[in-house]
């Protein structure tokens, strides 16, 4: 089964709040495969916004995106794309 | 959405706290817990509970959807966030817990839902990032849609962004500082279901010169979001989706009403005095330091209360003496000859400060409020009263200690005001000695009127909390509220008891509470002694209107008979039959009624186009 993982720091104001985690969400949701993001040895499905917000990621932490199954690699590079773009939030 | 509840009343009845007639849309806020059901779901039934809860959140999400694309328009931040709570709707994390509830524990959906959201909150609340924590009311927003839904009231919550014209707030209660925070926005009137006329929201309501009714039950209940609704603020009526005629009336008649304001701010220049020429010293009570520009502007004679704690709220450190003595300065120097009453802070009871750990009290307006806070906050006493001795420099000043209950505790504070003399005097700032009252709020400080007289530079009477103390009636209390008069005969003689105590020691006694402005009340005030008044700056007009229409020798003979009776519904009958003809177009906001040839007076005739 396909398997991908790749861990990345929070860089936009405010963390993921509900706008960005909507967004993951929203991503996340377009593969099959099952995604999740870990901080601090807690995961949280990344199609659940609500997971994702008690995860509470602010501005700085690190976070690893995994991905497990069809497209895990691209769903992947998916979400850690929304990261590095700083969900749309400008600088 | 008033069709889905027809049976509801078209006319609400509520308590008038601001004048003015106003016509808009209502804006419901309902901050109240819905208390949620609990009832055991039997093992067969599960399946069809879960059923409806799926339901409720289809419903939901249609409900958010259409919300959305309402707003999808303007392409906001708005849709941002409709968005985060649409995915939530949908979230595993939500649907699989309240359904497990549902079965493992065999309860109802709402019960199911409410205990999960909580789970989820909690999480939040553990949390040490304040914005996270801010988040945890996300939750509760869909939550409560859902919710909404399963109990049947669908009510649509929009924002205050996403409609337009004068909006009517309609609340089950609203903070001080929320009406504060209402002058602000295009809010133009609200509508509360608990409160007085005496209640600080309609305090404020009325210094924001906005009409309100108070005290109108099941407001929250008849009224949606969006319905059309006439206030007013000078009958305390709400009429629900008025036909268009009574919308013309109503804007005609708010018109009318600022049309009377005006006339009556063109005679602000004149002094204060009756119609038998015995002059009035007619104050203003203000909270905020604009207020003092506004006190002038409607012809006051100064500040009898200057309420200083809402200095102190909204805030986690008390202010510093520096920022309390700028703020004092330039109060002291708008009004400048005219006098300034600074009360020193009244904080504890329904005023609560973040400035102060005030412990946790079962009942506060029995607790450590006003004095006995300042007496516990020694330093912070101390710091505001330099900074008032020091604004003292600017003009003419009175400091006022509020609640104080005994000989003992006068002492205590003008022990703290000598030490905070000798602390200028330490370090070399200019100060200038200034007259040091109290206010009479309580039974005891009534009793012992005579002593405290002795030792106080002069009384200020606050009526609303001498009615709440002397009467034990809590004013924010709907289901007593209309039992606290401030006719009732006690209060009557406890201020002819201060009156006299005053007089035999020469010192001035002023009222300032609401009772000041209360047309009907005047001529009892002024037949018991009083010719020291502070009202909000909004209301200096008509009391000065009204005291130029009464005679204080018949006041006095009134208020001599007014002693004796024994009820308050006796006494005010009494007083009205005499004075209301007379003061009547007043209270009405300047409406029709007026003297016939023959000197007869004749009432406006309110009919409602329904």
């Amino acid at each position: 089964m396909d398997q991908a993982e790749s861990t990345i720091e929070v860089l936009n104001e405010r963390g993921l709040h509900a706008r960005p985690v909507t967004r993951i969400a929203q991503t996340a949701s377009r593969f099959k495969c099952e995604v999740t993001l870990t901080r601090d040895g807690q995961t949280a499905n990344a199609k659940s916004v609500m997971g994702m917000l008690l995860l509470v990621c602010p501005k700085g932490c690190a976070v690893t995106v995994r991905a497990q199954g069809d497209g895990a690699q691209m769903a992947v590079d998916a979400v850690c794309k929304l990261f590095t773009d700083r969900f749309g939030e400008g600088i | 959405m008033s069709d889905s509840e027809p049976a509801a009343p078209r006319r609400i009845l509520g308590i008038p706290a601001s004048p003015g007639v106003v016509v808009g849309r209502a804006f419901v806020v309902d901050r109240r817990r819905v208390t949620v059901p609990r009832w055991h779901v039997p093992a067969d039934g599960v399946d069809a509970e879960i059923a409806r809860f799926r339901l409720a959140l289809v419903a939901a999400r249609a409900q958010l959807e259409g919300i959305k694309s309402r707003l999808a328009s303007d392409g906001s931040d708005h849709s941002g966030i409709l968005e985060a709570h649409l995915m939530m709707l949908g979230d595993d994390m939500l649907i699989v817990q309240v359904e497990q509830a549902i079965r493992d524990e065999c309860v109802n959906a709402e019960w199911a839902l409410r205990r999960t959201v909580e789970k989820i909150k909690e999480v939040f609340d553990a949390t040490s990032d304040d914005y996270f924590r801010e988040r945890r009311s996300d939750v509760d927003f869909v939550g409560e849609r859902v919710l909404r839904q399963l109990m049947g009231d669908p009510t649509e919550l929009p924002r205050p962004g996403d409609m337009h014209g004068p909006l009517v707030l309609v609340a089950h209660e609203l903070s001080p500082a929320d009406t504060a925070a209402l002058a602000r926005s295009n809010v133009a009137a609200f509508v509360t279901e608990v409160g007085t006329g005496t209640s600080h929201t309609a305090i404020m309501a009325r210094a924001l010169t906005m009409p309100a009714v108070v005290g109108a039950p099941d407001a929250l209940r008849t009224i949606a979001s969006g319905d059309l609704l006439v206030v007013d603020g000078l009958r305390g009526v709400v009429l629900r989706n008025p036909t268009d005629g009574e919308c013309a009336d109503a804007t005609d008649r708010g018109e009318r009403y600022g049309a009377f304001v005006l006339s009556l701010r063109s005679n602000t220049a004149r002094p204060a005095c009756t119609r038998d020429g015995h002059a009035v010293k007619l104050r203003a009570n203000i909270e905020l330091p604009g207020e003092a520009a506004v006190a002038i502007d409607h012809g006051a004679d100064g500040i009898g209360l200057y309420r200083t704690e809402f200095l102190y709220i909204d805030r986690r450190e008390p202010p510093s003496e520096e920022e309390q003595f700028e703020t004092f300065k330039r109060i002291v120097a708008t009004m400048a000859p005219r006098i300034v009453t600074l009360r020193t802070f009244d904080l504890g009871g329904d005023k609560f400060s973040t400035a102060f750990r005030i412990p946790k009290e079962m009942n506060p307006a029995l607790g450590v409020r006003a004095v006995r806070l300042a007496l516990r906050e020694r330093d912070v006493f101390r710091a505001q009263l330099r900074a008032m001795l020091r604004a003292s420099c600017f003009g003419e000043v009175r400091i006022m200690v509020p609640m104080v209950t005994a000989v003992g505790e006068l002492r205590a504070a003008r022990a703290e005001f000598e030490l905070a003399k000798r602390e200028l005097a330490a370090r070399g700032e200019s100060w200038v000695d200034v007259p040091f009252g109290i206010m009479i709020e309580t039974p005891s400080a009534v009793t012992m009127a005579d002593l405290l007289a002795r030792e106080a530079d002069f009384f200020s009477i606050g009526t609303n909390d001498l009615v709440q103390y002397t009467l034990a009636i809590d004013r924010g209390n709907v289901n007593v509220a209309h039992l606290a008069s401030t006719f009732d005969p006690s209060i009557l003689r406890a201020i002819a008891a201060v009156c006299r105590a005053a007089r035999e020691r020469g010192i001035p006694c002023a009222v300032c509470g609401a009772m000041a402005a209360d047309l009907l009340s005047l001529p009892v005030l002024l037949g018991l002694g009083v010719f020291e008044l502070s009202v909000e700056p909004t209301a200096v007009p008509e009391v000065k209107e009204a005291l130029r229409r009464i005679d204080v020798s018949e006041a006095r003979e009134l208020a001599s008979q007014l002693l004796d009776m024994p009820t308050a519904a006796e006494i005010e009958a009494r007083v009205r039959a005499r004075w209301e003809p007379v003061l009547t177009s007043l209270l009405l906001g300047g409406e029709a009624g007026q003297y016939t040839e023959t000197g007869r007076f004749v009432l406006p005739e309110y009919r409602p186009s329904a």
